[in-house]
């Protein structure tokens, strides 16, 4: 027949990328040295022990009351940091969009300079960021609050700026035509077109929000997470999983509300006038904008954050000696400027990039096994025309452990792991997979539930099995979405690995963290370089991969 | 077992919550027959191919293939050598290459490993491409299904049909989304295919005209019933025009 070999090759394209994937994959795993003592004696017996106290969390009135009163301080930082980050998010987003003006050159200046700000700001995570402010100007709610603003406000400009340049361009125009300003196509044209999915994503970040602001505990800011390490610390298991389910529980809410939120947005017909005056978006606005009050409050009076506070003449020398620090101006060498420290740097930098590459590929493997029954469709029979018990059972388990795994931050899971591993690159990588999993899962598995049926049915009429059918009719279907969000997370996890650094995981975030106990700053200004590089790198790489595999 | 009755439909009756869809329908499909169904939308055309194919159950009646109820035949895990359907959509796996979608035919013959296998080393290819070369597009066995035109991709979906070698073709309205070229290019294909293997060809059909030229036989429903059942020439305009009339104008 007729193929010559780029033919092949070029049909095989797919298996090819699929292929070298696994391989590299592999080959991270190489960078662990597998044998005993990756363990810790007796780190079996301790998780046995942390285990068996899920079943008996600590339900006593005063771990309650403290879960309750920390929950709260949770939730304010969430609550105040997206406000912040929604306002930068906004004006930075549309500037970065470039639609407010009609001048070619301004407008390449404004995308530029704006595109720039916004992927500096969230290529840096917010524990860093937390860590760079505490360092600046001491323990303040303001230090979590802009934490949490400035790589959030970050991601969801650009979302915002993504979202308006896909805008159709006629109705603008039909705008233009009408004597509409920029400034009026903005609000007539650009945002409502914009406004739903804008809606979800920011409660989606909402959610994310809560979680990250559970981990800000770390550089000594209160919340669920200072709570959950202190008890570690002590061995009372039984309240770190009270306070745990407590996190479970928020998140829970908040994605209950998402998923609301995005149902009565699809649906188009509400049922009666009365019904949309408090529909979910209404109330959901009401709440948040409820929500976002009383947390300001309660940072400003009961607090008593004061911002002015945070600009005293003793913060500024704090802060004036952070950055000279950074900037080595007070060192004879500083460490950006030593040889030997690179290659500190780099090799850290390659350790980092394999736990990175560890931690997707486990994630993915335990995705891939678990997503076909976790797939609402598989389990109600609508995919492969068969249901039973056990479908719905294996549904029900695999969609808890994917809720557990998600609202669990990575920090705190790797905190749990190090109690069995010695600290190093597994470890990391684990607390990453595991907490990636229950979010890719989901994510996958939402795909499975959206993707057309018919052509799956079909292969059933001609003779398919159960297996043959999700070989041939699901998982090409579904693979290329799956990639997409495979390497999104990689971009997700590669930021991230910094933070599980910082419990002893390898990689720049140890360094990071020993650099800034013994007051090392300009070494931290080199090790946030190659960390600044990795995350570049994993963003064009993830682009790239993603238009070759489509 | 009577050979030469292939498809017995007795007092077949459907319901979907509380609406009738097929009452008490009855005919007998010979081996070899070319047959097309016609009739309004709603008339339930495709509530009874979905019967047919077993992804529906009924209420009441039965239909027997070869003598045997579809439950014996799906029990013996045969469906699939007695019934293939063809269907507007195309109902292909967009992100595959062709030629695993032809080989989808093959798939009730073959184990889970030699389906991992030939995903990744198409096997059988010989069969693929035979079956790709009687449709007139073996040239684009390894193309990806979704780069194909509409046209193209209903012929995938008859090469598959050929792989699969059912005794019996269900075509659920298979050029509703063609062009009327392109349409007479695939009926003329499908009937040909149909006729060079002695297989039984069921059609639903939007246009009367195609029944007629096409198809030996005509059976028409309306509201769920049989309307007519009749030779295709001795059809009349006159029953044509009631079959279509929308609605009764004495009460």
């Amino acid at each position: 027949m007729m193929h010559d070999i780029i033919d092949s090759f070029d049909r095989r394209k797919r298996f090819y990328i699929n292929l070298l994937l696994i391989l590299i994959f592999l080959w991270s795993l190489t960078a662990i040295n597998w044998n005993e003592d990756l363990v810790h004696p007796g780190g079996g017996v301790m998780i046995i022990q942390i285990l068996k106290s899920i079943l008996q969390p600590n339900l006593s009135f005063e771990i309650i009351q403290i879960a309750l009163e920390s929950t709260w301080i949770t939730v304010v930082y969430a609550v105040a940091g997206m406000t912040l980050a929604i306002l930068y998010g906004s004006i930075a987003g549309v500037l970065a969009s470039g639609i407010l003006t009609n001048n070619r050159i301004l407008k390449k200046v404004s995308v530029g300079i704006f595109r720039g700000i916004l992927s500096f700001t969230r290529a840096i995570h917010e524990l860093v960021w937390a860590w760079l402010f505490v360092a600046s100007f001491g323990l303040s709610p303001y230090a979590a609050i802009f934490a949490l603003a400035i790589p959030y406000g970050g991601i969801l400009g650009r979302i915002l700026a993504d979202a308006l340049n896909d805008v159709p361009k006629q109705p603008i125009q039909a705008l233009k035509l009408a004597g509409a300003s920029n400034w009026k196509c903005l609000f007539y044209g650009y945002l409502p077109f914009v406004w739903n999915h804008m809606l979800s994503y920011t409660l989606y970040r909402f959610e994310c929000a809560i979680r990250s602001s559970t981990i800000m505990s770390f550089v000594g800011l209160g919340g669920l997470g200072y709570q959950i390490q202190l008890s570690l610390a002590d061995l009372k298991f039984d309240e770190v999983w009270t306070f745990l389910f407590f996190l479970i529980l928020l998140v829970v809410i908040v994605d209950l509300w998402s998923g609301l939120l995005r149902n009565s947005n699809n649906s188009k017909f509400s049922a009666h006038a009365l019904l949309r005056y408090f529909s979910i978006d209404r109330l959901s606005i009401y709440i948040f904008t409820l929500l976002v009050c009383t947390s300001w409050y309660y940072v400003i009076f009961v607090q008593q954050a004061s911002l002015l506070k945070l600009f005293s003449s003793e913060n500024a020398q704090y802060a004036l000696k952070f950055f000279t620090g950074l900037l080595g101006l007070n060192e004879v060498q500083p460490a950006f400027l030593n040889f030997d420290y690179w290659k500190t740097a780099i090799g850290l930098t390659w350790e980092t990039l394999l736990m990175s590459v560890m931690a997707i590929g486990i994630a993915t493997i335990v995705t891939l096994l678990t997503v076909i029954p976790a797939a609402r469709n598989f389990a109600n029979g609508t995919l492969t025309a068969s249901s039973s018990f056990w479908q719905w059972l294996s549904f029900g388990i695999i969609r808890i452990a994917y809720i557990f795994s998600r609202a669990v931050p990575e920090l705190i899971w790797a905190m749990l792991i190090v109690f069995l591993l010695q600290p190093g690159l597994l470890p990391g990588a684990l607390a990453l997979a595991l907490h990636n999993f229950g979010i890719l899962g989901k994510l996958c598995a939402e795909v499975i539930e959206e993707m057309d049926h018919k052509p799956v049915r079909n292969l059933s009429t001609a003779g398919a099995n159960k297996a043959q059918m999700l070989l041939y009719g699901v998982l090409p279907m579904v693979m290329p979405k799956f990639l997409s969000y495979i390497f999104y997370r990689w971009e997700v996890i590669m930021r991230t690995t910094i933070v599980v650094g910082f419990i002893g995981a390898g990689g720049l975030g140890q360094e990071f963290k020993l650099s800034m106990s013994f007051f090392h700053y300009s070494e931290i200004t080199l090790l946030l370089f190659c960390y600044l590089i990795l995350v570049f790198i994993a963003d064009f790489f993830s682009e790239w991969f993603r238009k070759a595999a489509k | 077992m009577t050979t030469s009755n292939k498809l017995e439909v007795k007092n077949l009756s459907k319901n979907f919550e509380r609406k009738i869809s097929l009452s008490s329908l009855s005919f007998i499909i010979k081996q070899g027959e070319k047959i097309a169904i016609i009739g309004p939308s709603g008339a339930g055309k495709t509530t009874l191919f979905n019967l047919f194919t077993g992804s529906l159950p009924f209420e009441e009646g039965s239909v027997d293939i070869d003598g045997h109820p579809l439950e014996y035949w799906k029990r013996k895990k045969q469906l699939a050598n007695k019934i293939g359907v063809i269907r507007q959509q195309f109902d292909l796996v967009d992100s595959l290459p062709v030629i695993h979608n032809v080989l989808a035919g093959r798939l009730k013959d073959w184990g889970f490993f030699k389906s991992v296998w030939s995903l990744i080393y198409p096997q059988e290819k010989q069969i693929a491409f035979n079956a790709l070369k009687r449709v007139g597009i073996e040239d684009k066995i390894f193309a990806r299904t979704s780069t194909l035109s509409g046209g193209e991709q209903q012929r995938v979906a008859l090469a598959r049909l050929l792989v699969q070698k059912p005794e019996i073709i269900l075509a659920d309205e298979p050029v509703s989304s063609l062009d009327p070229a392109r349409s007479e290019d695939i009926l003329t294909m499908l009937t040909k295919l149909a006729d060079e293997e002695n297989q039984t060809l069921i059609t639903t059909l939007h246009s009367v005209e195609f029944a007629k030229k096409y198809f030996t036989r005509i059976i028409a429903l309306k509201n769920g019933k049989l309307f007519f059942d009749l030779p295709a020439e001795k059809v009349t305009t006159e029953e044509l025009t009631n079959l279509y009339r929308l609605k009764e104008l004495s009460p």
